[in-house]
């Protein structure tokens, strides 16, 4: 069996409150993700799972436990853990095509080189022509594609995202989701997909992570058995969505309770 | 609306003329519009004093507000970017700028005449002091604007500080950047007068021009200088306009 | 908010009113001005410090103390000023251009300029200034005049000397870092850049031109037609001051006063008072030759220079008090 490229291990996240007290985001997280797998992390809002992203970037510090990428301990951002972000975090200055190469760029890659592999990627990604525009002129799908290219050309061995489709509408999004799950088939990555939304969640995932909130825990982990690609009227999707929607329910009671 | 945006200042003009020739307005203390346009002629044909033209004052202004405001800039932006950039830094030099920023360019004079003499140097001195407040708080101001998530972001894609200083904070702070230098030069332009009064080795300049008009009692050709330093203000400001947009076509 | 802006409005043109309204010649305090540490104008300082103006029955108050005669004339212009001490040629340009309306009613001083040059320096003939920098207090003053009489003098054409403008206060600070090759100022700041040990005398101005008059008495001419008596005491503290001056006995005293003043130390007063001529009669040929210079050099258009110059030296009430005595 192949070592595990992401490896979280007794993970907890503490937070200081205003007021003095300790507030605990994350708790005893333990996650294996094996190489080149999809998986789609789900949990209602609160449940720190982008606490839990940031960290595993190295964006934020854990405060106790470690994240353990191909065995070596994760403490700093870097281009190996990828993040596309909701709010896209496209560079307003630069065009689309500079924003995809910026990774290339840092490396010190030759300017001609780095155009013509950022071409690719905006080909890959449907946005033939549009590599001098601005952000301001694309519409939020298309920017959301941008940086899900910016991420990838620069070969990171996991992509983290964070609910990169919440903001758009649903035509987009089941739009994006099948481009996604493409680009997965093609370039074989690792990915850690956060939702909230259940139907995303198994539509794209091998496996579902369930974090459940305050404190952030990882209650329950899916194995998702259905072929690609998955039809959302099916039987055996309705069971899983079925199977998540009373975990949440009685999650929700838990805590309400 | 636009007509009466056109018509206006003519009315004005005129109304004033007017009352310039029925000499309800003093000629000494409010010369005509007809009279500053001859005192316009005089000093772009003869000059003031005679033999030192309008374009070589303005082009030796233009020198000195042009030197100090590149002194202020080059000085100006990278210390706000690392001062927007550290917090430490920032808080470790804030108090010594609150202390020095209020105290006026002119008060420098003496001072700057004593250190780096009569001439260009001491001139641009104090324009750079007057530049250099704005250019730098809008600075900081543009680096502390950027939006933390872009840093993150390239943060993910491999960016370390020094990628993170030049390739996000300063493009991102442009845009404040550039009002701050807009607001640099017309100061540095506006301070030119009283910098010019340190004494001007060259004999030439717009701030020199009014100071020898003014001994020599000619209202007129005072006013035309000042008309002339307020055209020439206004077409900086209109040239830093033009390229702003250019360069901050992606807002 | 109807009463606000009423209000508002109220404020706005009272103030406006008050910027609008011409400066008001003061029935009761007279409004007399003069230059900073200029020992030319030690008549001024006498009269002030002996109290001569009240002596004869006028009450003058300083109402301005200036750097330079332009500056001067300037206050004049604004009606700020009712009788002042100041420079010929600041005087005549002011009258000629139609700034400013005074007359010449006395005379103050004659010489009492002279070229500095660096201690050090090489230069000991005015030929040696060419290719110089020499610092003049302001264009179209007395002292430019007399640096550019000597040129001329001295076929020297002018472009090849550099003539700059500073204030008189900073000329032995810009002589002694040798911003500037030399300058040409009033004393005491002659006196004063010796005792200092910065510079040396390169020619006085009663070389270039012997017994040129320098400072000049004036009142506004409004004020002349409305306070004739008035003019006349003044004139009298005048007399009396200069008259004092000239008095070998009163030197002591009169070295306190320019040093008091001034500001100065004793021994540059006295250095500086050797140069100076303290006289009180207007010279006809002198106001002659400023106008004459002025008009050379396109400051000033004048079509009758006599006639300009016998309308603006007003000697009427000094020859009627002398008459009188």
């Amino acid at each position: 069996m192949k070592e595990p490229e992401l490896e979280i291990v007794h993970l907890s996240k503490m937070f200081t409150s205003a007021d003095g007290s300790s507030i605990t985001a994350l708790k005893d997280i333990n996650l294996r993700v094996e190489n080149g797998k999809f998986v789609s992390m789900i949990g209602p809002s609160g449940c720190g799972k982008t606490t839990l992203l940031r960290i595993i970037a190295g964006l934020e510090d854990s405060s106790e436990g470690k994240v353990l990428l191909d065995g070596e301990e994760i403490n700093e951002p870097g281009h190996h853990v990828g993040l596309v972000f909701q709010e896209y975090a496209l560079f307003p200055w630069r065009t689309v095509l500079e924003n995809v190469e910026f990774g290339l760029e840092i490396k010190g890659i030759s300017k001609k080189e780095r155009r013509e592999r950022a071409l690719q990627y905006i080909i890959t990604i449907g946005l033939e022509g549009f590599e001098d525009k601005y952000p301001k002129e694309l519409s939020s799908g298309m920017k959301q594609r941008v940086g899900i290219a910016r991420t990838l050309i620069n070969k990171p061995k996991v992509l983290l995202m964070d609910e990169p489709f919440g903001s758009l509408d649903d035509q987009t999004r089941n739009n994006l989701q099948t481009h996604l799950l493409r680009i997965w088939a093609e370039a074989k990555k690792t990915i850690l997909f956060v939702t909230h939304n259940i139907d995303e969640a198994i539509f794209l995932g091998q496996t579902i992570i369930c974090l459940s909130p305050r404190p952030g825990t990882a209650r329950k982990i899916l194995k998702v058995d259905l072929n690609y690609p998955r039809d959302r009227t099916d039987l055996e999707f309705n069971r899983y969505r079925k199977e998540l929607q009373d975990f949440f329910r009685t999650e929700m009671e838990w805590s309400v309770g | 609306m636009k007509k009466l945006k056109i018509i206006l200042p003519f009315l004005i003009l005129l109304v004033w003329q007017v009352l310039s020739f029925k000499k309800v307005l003093p000629s000494y203390k409010i010369p005509s519009p007809l009279e500053i346009i001859d005192a316009l002629k005089t000093l772009i044909i003869v000059g003031l004093p005679s033999g030192y033209r309008l374009h070589g004052h303005a082009l030796e202004s233009l020198l000195r507000v042009g030197y100090g405001f590149v002194m202020a800039t080059g000085l100006g932006v990278p210390l706000g970017i690392f001062m927007g950039w550290s917090k430490n830094f920032r808080q470790l030099i804030t108090p010594l700028i609150e202390v020095v920023r209020p105290i006026p360019p002119l008060a420098w004079i003496p001072i700057a005449i004593i250190w780096l003499g009569i001439g260009i140097k001491s001139a641009s001195f104090i324009i750079f002091l007057g530049a250099f407040f704005p250019i730098l708080l809008n600075t900081v101001a543009g680096v502390l604007s950027v939006d933390p998530i872009l840093i993150e972001a390239s943060k993910t894609l491999g960016a370390k500080d020094k990628h993170i200083l030049l390739k996000v904070l300063f493009p991102g702070a442009m845009p404040n950047i550039f009002t701050g230098l807009r607001i640099g030069m017309g100061i540095g332009w506006m301070t030119l007068v009283a910098a010019e009064f340190t004494g001007v080795k060259s004999g030439y300049g717009l701030g020199y021009l009014i100071m020898i008009a003014r001994d020599v009692q000619r209202p007129d050709e005072i006013v035309a200088g000042m008309i002339v330093i307020g055209l020439i203000g206004y077409f900086l400001d209109g040239i830093f306009r033009l390229y702003e947009a250019r360069v901050l076509k992606w807002r | 908010m109807e009463l606000r802006m009423k209000i508002l409005a109220f404020f706005f043109f009272l103030s406006l009113w008050h910027f609008v309204l011409p400066g008001e010649t003061s029935a009761q305090k007279i409004r007399m001005g003069y230059l900073q540490s200029d020992l030319h104008q030690l008549a001024a300082f006498v009269a002030l410090e002996k109290g001569l103006f009240k002596k004869h029955g006028v009450d003058v108050e300083v109402a301005g103390v200036f750097k330079a005669g332009p500056e001067e004339m300037s206050a004049f212009s604004g009606k700020s000023l009712d009788i002042g001490y100041v420079g010929a040629a600041p005087a005549t340009v002011a009258v000629a251009n139609k700034v400013a309306d005074v007359k010449i009613i006395a005379q103050v001083n004659l010489e009492g300029s002279g070229i500095v040059v660096h201690k050090d320096s090489l230069i000991n003939k005015v030929d040696h200034l060419i290719g110089k920098t020499i610092a003049v207090p302001g264009y179209a003053q007395v002292q430019d005049f007399l640096l550019r009489k000597i040129l001329i003098k001295k076929n020297i054409p002018l472009e090849k000397v550099g003539i700059i403008i500073i204030k008189v206060p900073e000329m032995i600070p810009a002589l002694q870092t040798k911003q500037i090759d030399g300058f040409i100022a009033w004393e005491p700041f002659i006196a004063k850049s010796i005792t200092q040990q910065v510079g040396k005398v390169l020619i006085y101005s009663g070389e270039i031109w012997p017994k040129h008059p320098c400072c000049v008495f004036v009142a506004d001419t409004n004020f002349i037609i409305m306070y004739p008596q008035k003019v006349k005491a003044i004139l009298k503290a005048h007399i009396e001051a200069t008259t004092f001056i000239n008095k070998q006995e009163n030197y002591p005293e009169i070295v306190n006063i320019g040093v008091k003043y001034t500001g100065m130390d004793d021994e540059t007063v006295k250095l500086a008072m050797k140069n100076i001529y303290y006289e009180f009669m207007p010279s006809v040929e002198g106001e002659l030759e400023y106008v004459s210079f002025l008009m050379q050099l396109g400051h000033i258009k004048i079509d009758h220079a006599k006639q300009f110059v016998d309308s603006i030296i007003e000697e009427r009430f000094l020859l009627d008090l002398l008459k009188n005595e």
